[in-house]
């Protein structure tokens, strides 16, 4: 057999070679010609993370470590690459900070390497040049302003990388009146300015979530948006798991229901102008507690003064594993803030000091000088990189009176449009870069393909425009061998750097430094403000987004898209009012309103937010940006077909000129504001009709006002009876009418921790990545034909602060009992061995009917051929999964490729699949692993023991279905909800 | 008198003696009254029935198939349309499936039944009025099925795939289809459906077809020759024929029971809120029965004023169809109220939610206009004065049609609006292109009715020749 194969493989060791024979040489020998000129070649010194061979098989893919560059919270990631190129970012387990989840950003961001408006080259005065002119140019006009002492300023946003950090300082040290300038879109400087006064270092310390207790969170949005929410999720869900029994207590204090308000125990509504009172309250209060005379006596009446001393009561009793946080970047709050959590001994336990964060480095008052300097006219060049302050800073900044403007950006946005020179800057995954988001945590980025535009990061061009002309690479591993390799103790800096590389990050000993001590003065100096707005007027809060953030992923269809966790509506912004406010002020959902504060005035429609503080206004930042015009024809095109966006040309409205610039900086939220009810009404695309599981009174029959979908509990109630929550109300009788003689040797199952899921859905730009889920528009969306295979469907209890929110990852239940297999008329849909509802999509002749049936609502109709004549951004689809057709139904298939990838590799291994092996998409991305994957017929896997758990329950059991995702039920500390949910059985 | 003899040729075991006395029965219709009025001769009736077939198209004929065909056009394009582009040119969504479509599937197989019970049951039963409406009622049956069978293909998401719902052998491996699939079921009992109409309508044409060549010259001599399959009239052929009717009636009879039962099943084997019920199957029958009745009523009513046959549909038979209207019409109301007390009586939440929101929800109005239209509007035939006017009729057979529409509609899309998670709880809005293939329907129904008019005898001549009255038996003298 053996020697018949080797005559089969090598035909010209017979030398009576066949006609035959030699066309089946050829003929291979063309096809892997054809198969090996597909694939992008790999790029040169990137080291795979984990195949060791550097070596690319068409169809196989491969791990590259590397750094999320979605924002400034450098989350490790691992590139899966195929045939050459990145299709999917997937968290990396061993990231100290990330521990292996990605939020939805960075998992959309494998799409915007491949959107097609980046740009490629260089431009020079609004029109293509080549680099090397626009270097020759510009090394002249920096040695000329280097002799005659003219003015350089560079404004960036954060910059934590310590290469480009040097890069930087070595630029600006050229000039006699040079400087750096760093602003964040979404600013912490306040904070930094309030250690700067308070310890005498300017630092953001990092939060451990893990080892709080209570958390009193004001407005900080830490699991949706701020800072590092991928860090702070999965560290505060192990920090809520870690707490024996009710210990855990999470208290918001905001004015908008954000996503972590939505997950806190309890939540206090605080309009924007109690916020600092609030703090100077709870800082007083803790005083006396802590029998320290008062500092803070001057500052005068606290609202909510009962609730807040009651808080500052619960709060000392786990003092030292305590967190206060305030998310407003306001120099008095982050004065009190810091001052609370010095007076319960956080810092150093639960608020690192000596690890602080360098995610927000901007610095507001240095940005105002800037923009005096900038209006004074005597700014001789200014280089922008990584930020795009036309936009972010509502046009603010007079960029056209510097002489020279120079724009580091990716897209042609609304800075480098009108910028002199655009030296364009590349993708994170086609780059070189390293960073150092919190002191001692040294990450790595390396380019997971060749560049796919010509571009050159800011460190490359400032060292090439001083004359210094390595690489990108070179810089970088410069550095590292100068600076960061002599800390490592180490002795083979190659060996050193290629397992940075390898592992995508290195942590060392942050460097030593003189402890802080406290200096309490610069509290002296806080004076009582006025406690509220002009009587009737609203106060403006501008926020960050889940998803959009500053808007600086606009472009990307994805997020776009992404039902927002919260409100649920997906591709607009609109204006968020209290429903009582609304109902005062004759505003109805979608009424466009004219909102006006003394900045100015923009235009949108209203939203009516449960949860809400009444005086408050609450508009998303990062819309309304250039470029998102090309999202005109995103969806199907026909006869009825709306467009996507508005008739001004972008999506949604830029609420970025109504922030307020004062002297300590920007402020986001405060703002006085007056609506106007403008005479039009534009559909909100909300992908959720009804937001309660209490059905409409009128409806609901006697004993059944509830429906029990999400299920949760108090703490007291689960420790009474740890089976209560999830005891069946219909207990199914367990039998059949005929025995299951299909069983397979495995049925794969899943667990969804309730009390572990934020709703950040992260899982749901994560399965649209893997499963090529379309993008349908607006207009599909507004007719509830959204494509995606998991949903979170997020539900209300109550109203204003007494309002819960549930959220539940809904996706296909693989029911072993599937009322949509038994319904298709071509077996289209079936069971398989193991236990998954397999649909066959080139079967599928689209009677829609299992879609009827499905008590989950979780199958997905091909409504339209969606589009997909965007070549480059086809590039991102996974070439493992189908591309579905017009007509045919789709759904979870529980990730079966991987499922069969897993299979396969177990196999050429010669060993059995084991636990762990398969990880969904879903799963391997949720910062809160609230997600188990596995085999539930193994008794020792990981999933078995989860859904053996006494809070695990099937959801509408009593329709016999026999799902294969238990849902574990939430246990919380707040009030018993035995009011709520009592009358739901 | 060679006419005379001649179409006494034609029937001569049906009615062996059709100049004695009828016989008297315990059929439903006193026999006081003659059937047929005007003391038609038997010479006068195949003259009256040929008459629209024989003379040019009346302006009114014309107009109305040009209505018809544009109707059928406007069809055309929607289908076509929404064919080449994609379903999503409906306003279905995720949540509620189906609309218009099945909608429309059910209606007109509803509307098909009425043919089958008044030709099969019927004559089962003996009942003779029935033989001036069983013509065209049967005409009916089959077009509406024709219209009903449309539906299913085109609100499949891939059309043209729509054979791989039959079990033939085919090279793709082991495929086949779900024999547990009640559409599977649909597809048997349709088309098991259309076959044994259609066999049994022309079956009943031979006859008349016969007379019709017998009538005719050139061309349409040899085509009605062709179509009779060269029908002799002898006591034999009659003796074969009448057998040949009696086992075909009997065939199709559990059909009107089976089709809808089966079309019922589509919602009844389903896990859906208001549709998982096991009262669905004869609700669906009678409701077919009390539609269908509805739908001969409103052309019958057109027809007699239009086509001049005011002695053939006699206002006896109008009277006999409007008491099978108020008798079905009621028992449709028994089970809406047997479905609402099975669902309260269940005690099932989902049951009971499914059921208030018909009662109460956002699309109330479309229960409350089921309810009027097909439990109320009826009984006020049971008042002397509304069944003397054939106008008030005529109006309560079109709202009894809309009414039984609105209950297909308020089954399919209310029960899908809202089921068991709230998340998903959706609306529909249909859209120009789901009117366009209803009113296509609607167009191609009118079209095949208004050439079935003009082609083919509308009224049973041999057959309402057995129920004349003894008129003028100084003819026979």
């Amino acid at each position: 057999m053996e020697t018949h194969d080797d005559n089969l493989l090598l035909p010209f060791e017979d030398t009576t070679s066949s006609r035959r024979s030699f066309l089946r040489t050829v003929g291979f020998g063309i096809a892997s010609a054809a198969m090996a000129g597909c694939s992008r070649g790999p790029v040169r010194y990137v080291v795979p993370s984990l195949a060791p061979s550097p070596e690319i098989l068409p169809g196989r893919a491969y791990w590259i470590a590397t750094t999320c560059g979605a924002c400034s919270a450098g989350c490790g990631v691992l590139a899966k690459c195929r045939d050459g190129r990145p299709i999917k970012l997937e968290g990396n387990r061993a990231h100290p900070a990330s521990l292996g989840g990605l939020c939805a950003v960075g998992q959309a961001s494998v799409l915007s390497l491949y959107d097609s408006m980046r740009l490629d080259g260089a431009r020079r005065g609004g029109a293509s040049a080549s680099f090397e002119d626009c270097d020759r140019e510009l090394t002249r006009i920096f040695a000329e302003l280097e002799r005659s002492g003219g003015r350089v300023r560079l404004l960036t946003g954060s910059v934590h990388s310590p290469s480009t950090r040097a890069a930087i300082a070595r630029f600006v040290a050229r000039f006699a009146d040079g400087r750096h300038v760093s602003y964040d879109p979404l600013p912490a400087s306040a904070t930094l300015t309030a250690y700067e006064l308070l310890f005498g270092r300017r630092l953001l310390p990092s939060p451990q979530f893990e080892r709080a207790r209570t958390i009193l969170a004001f407005d900080a949005d830490f699991l949706g948006t701020w800072i590092s929410p991928v860090e702070f999720g999965a560290a505060y869900t192990r920090g809520r798991e870690l707490a024996p029994g009710a210990k855990f207590r999470h208290i918001q204090l905001e004015s908008r229901l954000s996503l972590t308000g939505s997950r806190a125990d309890e939540r206090v509504l605080l309009a924007p102008w109690e916020t600092a009172p609030a703090l100077a309250g709870l800082c007083a209060e803790l005083e006396r507690l802590a029998g320290l005379p008062s500092r803070l006596a001057q500052l005068g009446a606290t609202p909510r003064s009962e609730r807040i001393a009651a808080l500052a009561h619960e709060v000392w009793a786990s003092r030292g594993a305590s967190l206060v946080l305030c998310g407003i970047d306001e120099l008095e709050s982050q004065l009190l803030c810091a001052y609370a959590n010095e007076l319960l001994g956080n810092h150093g336990a639960t608020l690192d000091l000596a690890r602080p964060s360098q995610r927000r480095l901007g610095d507001e008052r240095a940005l105002g000088e800037l923009a005096a300097e900038l209006d004074a006219g005597s700014v001789d060049a200014l280089v922008i990189a990584g930020v795009n302050p036309a936009y972010d800073l509502g046009g603010r900044l007079a960029l056209a009176r510097a002489k020279h403007v120079i724009v580091a950006s990716e897209a042609l946005d609304e800075t480098a449009v009108a910028a002199g020179w655009v030296c364009p800057a590349p993708h994170a995954l086609e780059a070189w870069d390293d960073g150092e988001p919190r002191e001692g945590l040294f990450v790595l980025t390396q380019p997971t393909v060749p560049a796919l535009r010509s571009t050159r990061s800011l460190r490359a061009s400032l060292a090439r425009w001083s004359g210094d002309a390595r690489s990108d690479r070179d810089l970088v591993r410069a550095h590292w061998r100068s600076e960061i390799f002599p800390r490592s103790g180490e002795s083979d800096f190659d060996l050193f750097f290629e397992r940075a590389l390898q592992a995508g990050f290195v942590e060392l000993e942050p460097r030593a430094r003189r402890s802080l001590a406290f200096r309490p003065d610069a509290l002296a100096q806080l004076a009582p403000r006025a406690q509220s707005p002009a009587p009737g007027a609203l106060a403006l809060v501008l926020y960050a987004k889940v998803g959009l953030l500053d808007g600086r992923h606009a472009h990307n269809p994805w997020l776009q898209e992404l039902s927002d966790p919260v409100t649920k509506i997906a591709w607009d912004n609109y204006a968020c009012l209290a429903p009582t406010t609304a109902a005062t002020l004759g505003i109805g959902e979608g009424d466009v309103v004219r909102v006006h504060t003394e900045q100015g005035a923009i235009e949108l429609p209203a939203h009516l937010q449960s949860g809400q503080h009444e005086g408050v206004v609450a508009v998303a930042l990062g819309y309304g940006r250039v470029g998102t015009g090309r999202f005109a024809r995103v969806g199907p095109h026909w006869l009825d077909a709306q467009p996507t966006v508005a008739s001004d040309g972008v999506v949604g409205v830029h609420a970025g000129p109504l922030v307020v610039w004062g002297s300590a900086g920007r402020s986001f939220a405060g703002a006085p504001a007056r609506l106007d009810r403008l005479a039009r009404n534009v559909s909100l695309a909300c992908t959720q009709d009804y937001h309660s599981l209490e059905l409409p009174a009128a409806l609901a029959s006697h004993g059944h006002e509830v429906r029990d979908a999400v299920r949760s509990t108090s703490h007291a109630e689960h420790a009474a009876d740890p089976h209560a929550v999830a005891r069946s109300k219909h207990p199914v009788a367990d039998q059949d009418l005929w025995p299951d003689d299909h069983r397979g040797e495995r049925r794969w199952g899943m667990t969804i921790d309730l009390a572990r899921c934020t709703g950040c859905s992260a899982c749901v730009i994560a399965c649209q990545a893997e499963n090529n889920v379309p993008v349908v528009g607006k207009d599909e969306v507004l007719r509830h034909r959204e494509m995606s295979w998991i949903r979170i469907d997020r539900y209300y209890q109550g109203e204003g602060e007494e309002l819960r929110t549930l959220h539940q990852p809904m996706l296909c239940q693989h029911c072993a009992h599937a009322p949509c297999e038994s319904v298709c008329p071509v077996l289209a849909t079936v069971h398989s061995a193991e236990g998954l509802n397999q649909q066959i999509y080139n079967r599928c002749v689209g009677t829609r009917y299992c879609s009827n049936t499905c008590p989950y609502k979780v199958r997905r109709f091909n409504w339209f051929d969606y589009p997909h004549e965007d070549a480059l951004a086809n590039q991102a689809l996974n070439p493992d999964v189908t591309v579905r057709s017009r007509g045919v139904m789709e759904k979870c298939s529980f990730c079966v490729q991987r499922i069969q990838e897993a299979k396969a590799r177990a196999s050429v291994e010669g060993r059995a699949l084991a636990d762990g092996d398969v990880q969904l998409a879903c799963q391997q991305s949720c910062p809160a692993n609230a997600i188990v994957f596995g085999d539930l017929e193994n008794p020792s896997s990981r999933v078995s023991a989860s859904a053996s758990d006494p809070r695990a329950y099937t959801l509408l059991e009593e329709l016999n279905v026999q799902p294969s995702i238990r849902y574990l039920a939430h246990v919380h500390s707040g009030r018993s909800t035995k009011k709520e949910s009592g009358h739901g059985g | 008198m060679a006419a005379e003899l001649e179409v006494l040729a034609h029937a001569p075991t049906r009615a062996p003696n059709p100049h004695a006395p009828s016989r008297p029965s315990g059929c439903a219709v006193p026999s006081e009254e003659p059937l047929i009025g005007g003391g038609k001769t038997l010479t006068q009736v195949t003259r009256d029935v040929c008459a629209p077939l024989e003379r040019r198209p009346t302006f009114a004929w014309w107009a109305a198939l040009c209505a018809a065909l544009a109707m059928l056009l406007f069809g055309v394009w929607a289908v076509g349309y929404q064919t080449a582009t994609g379903i999503g040119t409906w306003g279905l969504n995720r949540t509620v499936g189906w609309g218009f479509d099945i909608t429309n599937f059910v209606f007109w197989v509803g509307i098909g039944h009425a043919g089958t019970l008044i030709s099969a049951v019927l004559l089962l039963f003996r009942q003779k009025w029935r033989t001036s409406i069983n013509r065209s009622a049967e005409a009916m049956t089959i077009f509406a099925v024709l219209c009903a069978a449309l539906f299913p293909v085109i609100h499949m998401g891939r059309p043209w795939l729509a054979f791989w719902v039959f079990p033939y052998p085919n090279a793709r491996g082991s495929l086949w289809i779900n024999w547990r699939s009640a559409l599977l079921w649909d597809v048997f009992a349709i088309s098991t459906y259309f076959t044994i109409s259609l066999l049994f309508w022309y079956v009943g044409l031979i006859p008349d077809l016969a007379t019709l060549r017998d009538r005719a010259r050139g061309w349409r001599k040899k085509l009605f020759g062709w179509l009779s399959f060269g029908w002799d009239g002898s006591g034999r052929t009659w003796s074969r024929y009448e057998m040949a009717c009696m086992l075909l009636a009997s065939l199709a009879t559990p059909l009107v029971v089976s089709v809808h039962s089966v079309v019922s099943t589509d919602f009844a084997t389903s896990v859906v809120p208001g549709w998982h019920t096991t009262v669905l199957p004869p609700y669906f029958v009678i409701g077919a029965v009390f539609s269908g009745f509805a739908m001969v009523l409103t052309l019958m009513l057109i027809a007699r004023r239009v086509m001049r046959f005011e002695d053939y549909i006699t206002v006896r038979h109008i009277h006999a169809m409007c008491k099978v209207l108020v008798f079905t019409g009621s028992i449709v109301g028994l089970a809406y109220a047997t479905e609402l007390f099975t669902a309260w009586y269940s005690g099932n939440e989902y049951e009971m939610f499914a059921f208030e929101n018909r009662l109460h929800g956002p699309m109330a109005w479309a229960y409350w206009i089921m309810v009027s239209c097909n439990v109320f509007v009826p009984q006020l035939l049971w008042l002397r004065r509304v069944r003397g006017s054939m106008v008030a009729i005529f109006v309560i057979s079109l709202l009894v049609n809309v009414g039984m529409w609105f209950e297909r509609f308020v089954i399919i899309v209310v029960s899908l609006q809202r089921d068991f998670l709230p998340s998903s709880w959706s609306s529909y809005c249909p859209t120009l292109v789901e009117f366009g293939a209803m009113v296509g329907a609607f167009g191609l129904f009118f079209t095949l009715f208004l050439l079935f008019c003009r082609f083919l005898p509308m009224i049973s001549m041999f057959e309402v020749k057995t129920v004349l009255a003894p008129a003028h038996p100084k003819e026979h003298a």
